[in-house]
């Protein structure tokens, strides 16, 4: 099975994201197809399976970002789910990252009556959070 | 119990049965509801024998703020620990006043009286009251301060001050100050005039009806072209019984039915919102009422001048657009617009601002918002373990109503104790709240939902379907299962 997937990366002095414009694609074992089949209907779960797996991290420091060092890096498409709104939400996104949003981080019904703005605000007070969780490390052997 | 009081609601409401043509039994059997539950306002179903095991653990509790959460919380930790040692800091005498029955004494359907309840008759024995306001709150060291000057140590402080109602950020009522829904409140009452109301606190509901019946009355001579104008307003935070800007609507519409009026009259109801109702099943249900009833409505109005003199409401009035197409998200953006809209009234009955006390807000067991930030579950502080909360100031999504604080109460009473045997934390508040909507005299949606923001009735009858029955369990039932069952921590 195919993998595809693009990645956004952490400008730590900025405090921002940057879109890797290339889409990457790994073939993976059946094993690892069978898990990718269990947790592609949670997005987080899928996350942090990848997040965590070397066979996932070893293809990124062989063929993504060879010899990078402490490079903060976070996955933005896995096969078509995005988790790009994670990195680049803002105040005047549409409504469907809103009504995301508000039901993974539990702002509930109180905020139908609440300014979108300020619902927007809280949804990034929580983000400033969540995408250090989402955020991880490549620390890649240099290639000798 | 007050065993008079129960008897005379009971005759009230048998003689409202027969009248019916129905007995308290088959009412009672309708509704699902068991004979002693409409007293605990438990269904036949989930009714249950409660065994109290009580605790040796000792601590110093201290819990501020003497209303429902308050006294319930203190009430059910003195049946829960063998030698307690509990202190309540409230400075209102009037605390622990019956707020639900707010809406009722501003349609006149009961009088201030029958929700004026004095604190000290509901402190449990032996719990001991500080008589004034906790203003300052130094957790590290495990004390606070009075206004007074008293510095109060504790093991363990529970926050149960609820909210405070914030006109003054409505220009035009800048000398109405903050509010609270108890005690004396003639300068918010001298503030709003004789057009402008609010049922948000016992004498506003009193005032309420004065100024309802008084338009009502101008309707009655006015004509079905010049109608006269009803303004009702919800506001862009989130407050405590999110129904009961509408009920005051339903309520006013009633009366004005029942004096032959209506139709000489416009009621528009102008919320910051998007919605009726966070639950979609109860939103429909509201819009449909609101096509049924005539009343109009207009969202993401929230009302931020009033001109007393000229009785013009300046709303700022929102609305979206679409924007440029965002690359990157694949998703066109939304630019939200702004602009005041001018509405002219006769009678204006605004739900105000509901925010956490200042001294909450300034203190470090305030969240950005002001708001006290518990783990929503087991409603312990975030950042200090000795420290839970309850009720409207607690940080605890859709519980600003009664009926959260009857779920929460015992929750917090038995983490607490978990916390000084130093055990697990097992209890687990799971978001149930319910607004028993007033829709006309006589009728009541019961909407109960919780945390999954769907209905979860418990009673075996579609709960968006206004009921009689409903009506019943508002006005008779209620009031004792929260005076007498949580204010003795039983219900």
């Amino acid at each position: 099975m195919q993998l595809q997937f693009e990645l956004v990366s952490y400008d730590t002095v900025l405090d921002k994201f940057n879109l890797d414009e290339t889409m990457y694609q790994m073939e993976i074992s059946d094993e690892d197809a069978q898990t990718y089949e269990i947790l592609k209907s949670s997005d987080m779960n899928l996350y942090n399976w990848l997040k965590e797996s070397a066979f996932f991290l070893n293809y990124i420091c062989d063929e993504v970002y060879p010899n990078s060092k402490s490079k903060k890096i976070a996955i933005s498409d896995i096969n078509g789910i995005t988790y790009r709104r994670f990195y680049f939400f803002k105040v005047t996104s549409s409504d469907a990252h809103y009504a995301y949003f508000k039901k993974f981080f539990t702002i509930f019904e109180e905020s139908d009556w609440q300014d979108r703005e300020e619902i927007g605000d809280e949804i990034l007070a929580h983000l400033s959070v969540k995408r250090q969780e989402l955020i991880f490390d490549i620390e890649c052997t240099p290639l000798v | 119990m007050d065993k008079q009081y129960i008897d005379k609601m009971l005759s009230k409401m048998d003689k409202d049965l027969s009248s019916h043509g129905m007995s308290r039994r088959d009412a009672m059997k309708m509704a699902g509801i068991s004979a002693a539950g409409i007293f605990v306002g438990t269904t036949s179903a989930n009714a249950e024998e409660e065994k109290i095991v009580k605790s040796d653990a000792k601590a110093k509790i201290v819990i501020v703020g003497g209303g429902l959460a308050g006294i319930s919380t203190a009430a059910r930790l003195t049946l829960q620990l063998s030698d307690p040692d509990i202190t309540i800091i409230e400075p209102e005498k009037d605390s622990a006043n019956y707020q639900p029955g707010q809406t009722l004494v501003a349609a006149g359907i009961w009088d201030e009286d029958e929700i004026i309840y004095k604190r000290d008759d509901f402190v449990p024995d032996g719990v001991k009251v500080i008589e004034d306001r906790a203003i300052f709150f130094n957790p590290q060291e495990n004390k606070l301060t009075t206004e007074k000057g008293q510095v109060v140590t504790y093991d363990y402080l529970i926050l149960a001050m609820g909210v405070q109602l914030d006109f003054e950020r409505i220009k035009g009522l800048e000398e109405a100050g903050r509010a609270y829904s108890a005690g004396n409140n003639d300068k918010l009452m001298d503030a709003l005039g004789d057009s402008i109301c609010s049922i948000y606190t016992s004498q506003g509901s009193t005032k309420t009806w004065e100024i309802m019946q008084k338009y009502i009355a101008q309707a009655k001579s006015a004509s079905p072209e010049k109608k006269t104008k009803f303004i009702f307003t919800h506001p862009s935070t989130p407050i405590k019984c999110g129904g009961a800007p509408k009920k005051i609507i339903y309520l006013t519409n009633a009366r004005l039915k029942e004096a032959g009026a209506r139709e000489n009259a416009e009621l528009t109801f102008y919320p910051n919102g998007g919605a009726m109702f966070g639950v979609p099943e109860y939103h429909d249900a509201i819009v449909g009422q609101f096509k049924r009833e005539d009343i109009k409505y207009h969202y993401r109005h929230n009302l931020i001048e009033v001109d007393k003199e000229n009785k013009i409401a300046t709303f700022d009035s929102k609305w979206q657009e679409k924007g440029p197409w965002d690359p990157v998200m694949k998703d066109f953006e939304v630019i939200p617009k702004h602009e005041k809209l001018r509405v002219p009234y006769d009678f204006l009955h605004i739900a105000p601002a509901n925010i956490a006390p200042r001294e909450i807000g300034e203190s470090d067991l305030g969240s950005a918002k002001g708001w006290v930030p518990v783990n929503k579950e087991t409603l312990q502080h975030i950042r200090y373990m000795n420290v839970f909360s309850i009720g409207d100031v607690a940080q605890v999504p859709m519980g600003k109503t009664g009926g959260s604080i009857r779920k929460q109460y015992k929750v917090l009473v038995d983490n607490l104790i978990a916390h000084m045997n130093d055990t697990k934390l097992e209890g687990k508040y799971a978001g149930y709240t319910v607004c028993p909507l007033i829709t006309d005299i006589g009728t009541v949606m019961l909407a109960e939902f919780d945390w999954t923001v769907k209905p979860t009735p418990s009673f075996p009858l579609d709960p968006t379907v206004e009921r009689w029955i409903f009506w019943l369990m508002k006005v008779y039932a209620l009031k004792p299962m929260t005076m007498y069952g949580m204010m003795s921590g039983r219900a």
